[in-house]
């Protein structure tokens, strides 16, 4: 047990930046869910007497121009900006990469199946052509702003790209011998997509999956920001920006910097995180990281070089 | 004439996916709640002023009549009318598409500079400091969202600083703008010889430059660091190693072989920055074409919004067929 965690803690200290990612990670969830209970004020109530406090003992990061605690603000910002990026996020991929298997799995041969391959493919390059905000924004705009209508347009905008990735995945996994031994032991074609192909075509969907939470969050702060996203009292990191814009050239700079920061650290955690999954589904990489752990064994605890 | 051929099936598949395109962002502005014709006529117009508005635009025709009305009129080259300007939408988007254009391009222009220039020194020592730096900043470029960075640059160098001009617009309030040639004012005032507009459209243009070209040069950057590297570990550069060709040259004969995929990068991103400028446009106040789009759904004003993606859905194509035809300049191996 001792030397698994030994073993561990080596892991972070020769890649410092995969333990940074996750650092973030876990630290805005956690902050996330105990956010009733750090914050010293309501997140939406305003205290109009004191509207654009600069940052000071009584208001760790100011307020903002109708009197609302930043601080108790950003901190609980990230429970609606994570969980639409997260709803979103797993949405798409769990459309994209299905229909991406069915895609690749009978996208070659002859007859009916393949020419509805074809046309989704096309139909994905049509979608993909778009301009990925205007679109999202028409998405919210026509089906009513609301938190579960940005997490539709997330998914819907991101859904091409699972496609893509879990398609040309399974066109390489589908000639493999286990397949073809699937098959021949008489599993149905979708026991075989849903028991064999996919589980193997997984890796790139997940280092994937990260990155765009991350992307996400921005879409959503974005949607926001322009006033078509989650709307005003409520805690949110884009439409806190939003809101501190035309401050900021006046120079009260707290309203509209400190959540934006937040924002951008915590899409960095993720982008963090997705490259480590990427790195670590890599079975040879992965082999020379745990020979470099172990070799480092005798002098733990002194930080290593980030090679 | 191969490279006819190609342009020709190219061709083909472009008009069903334009054909596609207006269809789907057809139905979903239409979708939008909020009946134009009430809109126009404002909260004290009769029901029988606003049944004759709807009338006289084609709001009473079922949707898929609508929809062939558009796409005939499309063919004379009449994209409807924006009832917020209350002018043609291509007028509109012939003032303010090449706006966002020069806004890109030369965005565009500044993440290649980056992101090339880093991705050739870090593969050229994948274990030195530059190498370390670009990885930082390629993970983290991705991660900044533009909008907010954007604020923080005009917070520096116009607030505090005092360097930049007022992020209202591509020109000082005091200069007239120059008779529109190109629409491009970088271009428009140096014809005209304005030094003063060709001055102060250049000084507009540095703070939304550079958040858009140090946000978005990191696929580049990526792109070109793992191409290169992957080019200097091949035969010919090895081979060139060892005949005791001098480093620069090696480089140099890599890059040329990593260009296909680096000119593809950046033909994708040249296609998302015209609608992925919207938001620094927004925040500069700029006027682009992707900014009055976006007041177009906002406002159920359907026009602007289909001109803008039909427009930016062929400016996409363009570029895709242009690097097509630098491929076969590239690779002469293609055009056999």
């Amino acid at each position: 047990m001792n030397s698994k965690l030994g073993l561990l803690i080596r892991l972070a200290l020769i890649r410092p930046r995969f333990t940074i990612g996750y650092l973030i990670v876990a630290s805005v969830l956690l902050v996330a869910i105990l956010a009733p209970i750090i914050a010293p004020y309501s997140p939406t109530e305003a205290d109009s007497q004191n509207f654009l406090q600069p940052p000071s003992a009584a208001h760790l990061f100011g307020t903002d121009n109708v009197g609302m605690d930043i601080f108790s603000r950003a901190i609980y910002a990230p429970r609606i900006d994570l969980t639409i990026a997260i709803l979103g996020t797993l949405l798409s991929s769990v459309i994209g990469s299905s229909i991406g298997a069915v895609v690749g799995f009978y996208g070659s041969g002859r007859g009916i199946r393949v020419w509805l391959s074809f046309a989704i493919m096309r139909a994905a390059d049509v979608l993909q052509a778009f301009p990925i905000f205007v679109f999202a924004i028409a998405l919210v705009a026509s089906l009513g702003q609301s938190i579960q209508t940005v997490v539709l347009a997330i998914a819907f905008v991101n859904a091409p790209i699972y496609l893509r990735l879990m398609r040309s995945q399974v066109l390489s996994i589908r000639s493999m011998r286990y397949v073809e031994a699937s098959q021949v032991n008489g599993l149905s074609d979708t026991r075989t997509i849903i028991r064999h192909v996919i589980p193997n075509a997984m890796a790139p969907v997940l280092a994937q999956l990260s990155i765009n939470i991350g992307w996400g969050i921005v879409l959503t702060a974005a949607l926001s920001f322009v006033g078509a996203g989650v709307r005003a009292p409520t805690p949110e990191w884009g439409s806190m920006i939003a809101m501190g814009f035309q401050n900021v050239v006046t120079g009260q700079w707290w309203p509209s910097m400190i959540p934006g920061a937040m924002l951008a650290i915590t899409v960095f955690g993720f982008s963090l995180v997705g490259a480590s999954i990427e790195f670590l589904v890599d079975p040879s990489k992965r082999r020379e990281l745990l020979s470099q752990a172990r070799e480092r064994r005798g002098h733990a605890g002194v930080p290593m070089e980030d090679a | 004439m191969r490279i006819l051929a190609y342009l020709a099936k190219r061709l083909v598949f472009v008009i069903p996916q334009l054909l596609g395109i207006v269809l789907v962002s057809f139905l979903l502005v239409k979708s939008i709640p909020g009946d134009p014709a009430v809109l126009m006529l404002g909260p004290t117009a009769t029901k029988e002023a606003i049944a004759a508005l709807r009338q006289q635009l084609g709001l009473d025709q079922p949707l898929y009549i609508q929809f062939l009305i558009y796409v005939r009129n499309l063919m004379h080259g009449d994209l409807g009318t924006s009832w917020q300007t209350t002018r043609p939408v291509l007028d509109d988007l012939y003032q303010r598409f090449p706006a966002t254009i020069e806004l890109v391009t030369f965005s565009l222009l500044l993440a290649i500079i980056v992101g090339v220039t880093l991705g050739v020194l870090a593969a050229r020592n994948p274990r030195g400091w530059i190498a370390r730096v670009s990885d930082i900043y390629g993970l983290s470029a991705g991660a900044l969202p533009d909008f907010w960075f954007a604020l923080v640059l005009i917070f520096v160098f116009y607030t505090v600083l005092g360097w930049a001009p007022a992020p209202l617009g591509r020109l000082d309030v005091t200069i007239i703008p120059p008779s529109p040639m190109t629409g491009a004012l970088t271009i428009d005032t140096l014809l005209a010889g304005d030094w003063q507009g060709f001055h102060s459209a250049c000084a507009h243009l540095v703070l939304p430059v550079l958040t858009l070209g140090l946000v978005n040069a990191g696929p580049i950057l990526k792109m070109t660091q793992s191409t290169m590297e992957k080019m200097l570990e091949s035969d010919f550069s090895r081979y060139e190693v060892l005949c005791g060709v001098p480093q620069n040259l090696v480089v140099r004969h890599a890059l040329r072989n990593a260009l296909p995929s680096v000119v593809t990068i950046i033909s994708v991103l040249y296609g998302f920055l015209i609608g992925g400028a919207v938001l620094v446009e927004i925040v500069f106040a700029w006027g682009g074409a992707g900014q009055y789009a976006v007041q177009g759904v906002l406002n159920a004003d359907i026009y602007p919004v289909l001109g803008f993606v039909l427009f930016s859905a062929i400016f996409s194509l363009v570029v895709y067929i242009v690097v097509d035809l630098i491929y076969f300049l590239l690779d002469p191996r293609i055009s056999n």
